[in-house]
């Protein structure tokens, strides 16, 4: 079997489970919307909608999806699925991209309901093109994926358990949500694509970079 | 089928969960492995998976030095653990049906029925795991690890929360499954159960082989004699 195939066969196994608890995603979600109105609340007469949209999206999302990533293992550890998991033929580096692939939906929708509830609630007419805005968020939440399955990985293993999580993921996110919210601050403005081309390929740059990373320290973490 | 290991040693910290331990098992036969808590015999039954990578020393499967990280070696070990490693949220067959796929089994579904068939759990299928028993959760278990044909099949404590009639089909399965291909490595406190099943019995204590003897006239009040030092008899 290929290791694409059992990307797939995970993170599809993952989504299938995910969905029937539900939990983690609706609590997510929830969290980014009821973030985002009291953004408005609190900012919005005061700023431009669009001066403030970039920022807030991607703080958004980052804490979102921090929240999220401490319960990326939560179905391997409840009745030991994870050793089982470890002990079958499939390689680290499958393991650990489809257990990313399974987080990045959540991740995903958590970023596109940000978008839109920013829309929204900021009263945004002309917000940018959702293009422009997809090809910026995809490499983000690609990123923000990968990184949330590894320090998942390491906080569950941890004593500190989901209280080390911010610790470790905050500062190896912050090139990312910096560029990303660069790039999506040059859409939210209409910027040509000249001026948003630099920060999304760098934001490539990273998210590939985070996957590569995370798929080399987690076989190293799950080798015994 | 061979299964060997030469002078294991795993630790933990500064204690010696394994020290020393060297084995060798022929296929056609059932290794049952007993000791007192903290004798080390999950640490050994790790360390003969290739889960856990020993300190020092070596294990040998057909003559060649064992890999955890070999796929080719985890593809030929089945594991029934006192956890049963299920996913809660998936039916019993999703649950077989990933596993065959994590293992390559063709024709997975017919597979998959046919080992819930030989655990008598045919009927669970559609039932999702959260709502199994202790005992049926271990029977899926154990229909989980039989799915690839293992030639190695470790169990782990596996007639834990099995009703009587649930732990005589695994011993039923179990003698049933000996073949020269095929090794069977039993960690149990079920004395009984162990020695009416074991060809080959190791008595473990402190992390040391105190007994290695493939004569099958045990009886369990000799082996638990075994349990403590010498020193602490009374």
């Amino acid at each position: 079997m290929t290791s694409l195939r059992w990307i797939g066969v995970i993170a599809w196994k993952d989504l299938r489970a995910e969905f029937r608890s539900g939990g983690r995603i609706a609590a997510m979600i929830s969290f980014s919307v009821l973030a985002c109105f009291l953004f408005s609340f609190s900012l919005g007469s005061l700023v431009a909608g669009r001066d403030v949209a970039a920022g807030l999206l991607w703080l958004t999302v980052l804490f979102a999806s921090i929240s999220g990533a401490g319960r990326t293992f939560d179905a391997e550890e409840e009745d030991g699925a994870f050793r089982h998991l470890l002990l079958s033929p499939v390689s680290r580096h499958a393991i650990f991209l489809g257990k990313a692939a399974a987080n990045l939906v959540p991740v995903t929708l958590v970023a596109a309901f940000t978008l839109f509830a920013l829309t929204l609630f900021f009263r945004i007419a002309a917000p940018g093109s959702v293009a422009l805005h997809a090809a910026i968020l995809l490499p983000g939440t690609i990123g923000l994926a990968a990184a949330g399955t590894l320090f998942g990985l390491i906080s569950r293993h941890s004593s500190l358990g989901d209280s080390l999580l911010p610790a470790l993921t905050l500062p190896a996110l912050v090139p990312l949500v910096f560029f990303g919210a660069t790039a999506s601050s040059r859409v939210f403005l209409d910027r040509p694509w000249a001026e948003i081309s630099g920060p999304a390929r760098l934001l490539w740059g990273i998210a590939i970079g985070l996957v590569a990373v995370g798929a080399l320290l987690f076989r190293y973490l799950t080798d015994d | 089928m061979t299964l060997s290991a030469r002078d294991l040693v795993c630790s933990y910290g500064p204690t010696r969960a394994v020290d020393g331990v060297d084995l060798d098992v022929a296929g056609d036969s059932i290794l049952a492995v007993f000791g007192p808590n903290g004798a080390g015999k999950t640490t050994l039954l790790k360390a003969l998976s290739g889960e856990r990578r020993p300190d020092s020393g070596r294990v040998f499967a057909d003559g060649r030095a064992v890999k955890g990280s070999d796929p080719e070696w985890r593809s030929r070990v089945g594991l029934v653990s006192h956890r049963t490693g299920l996913y809660t949220k998936l039916t019993v067959t999703e649950n077989l049906l990933f596993f065959a796929a994590l293992h390559g089994v063709t024709r997975a579904a017919p597979a998959v029925e046919e080992a819930l068939a030989t655990v008598g759990a045919r009927e669970l299928g559609r039932t999702r795991a959260e709502a199994l028993s202790r005992g049926q959760r271990q029977r899926v278990a154990l229909a989980r690890a039989l799915l690839h044909d293992p030639a190695v099949l470790f169990l782990d404590e596996p007639f834990s929360g099995l009703d009587p009639s649930g732990a005589a089909a695994l011993e039923t399965m179990l003698r049933a499954r000996r073949s020269p291909e095929r090794i069977v490595v039993l960690v149990t406190h079920d004395l009984r159960r162990g020695l009416r099943l074991a060809d080959r019995v190791v008595v473990l204590r402190r992390g040391r082989k105190v007994l290695d003897d493939d004569r099958a006239e045990w009886k369990a009040e000799t082996l638990l004699g075994l349990f403590t030092d010498p020193g602490n008899r009374a």
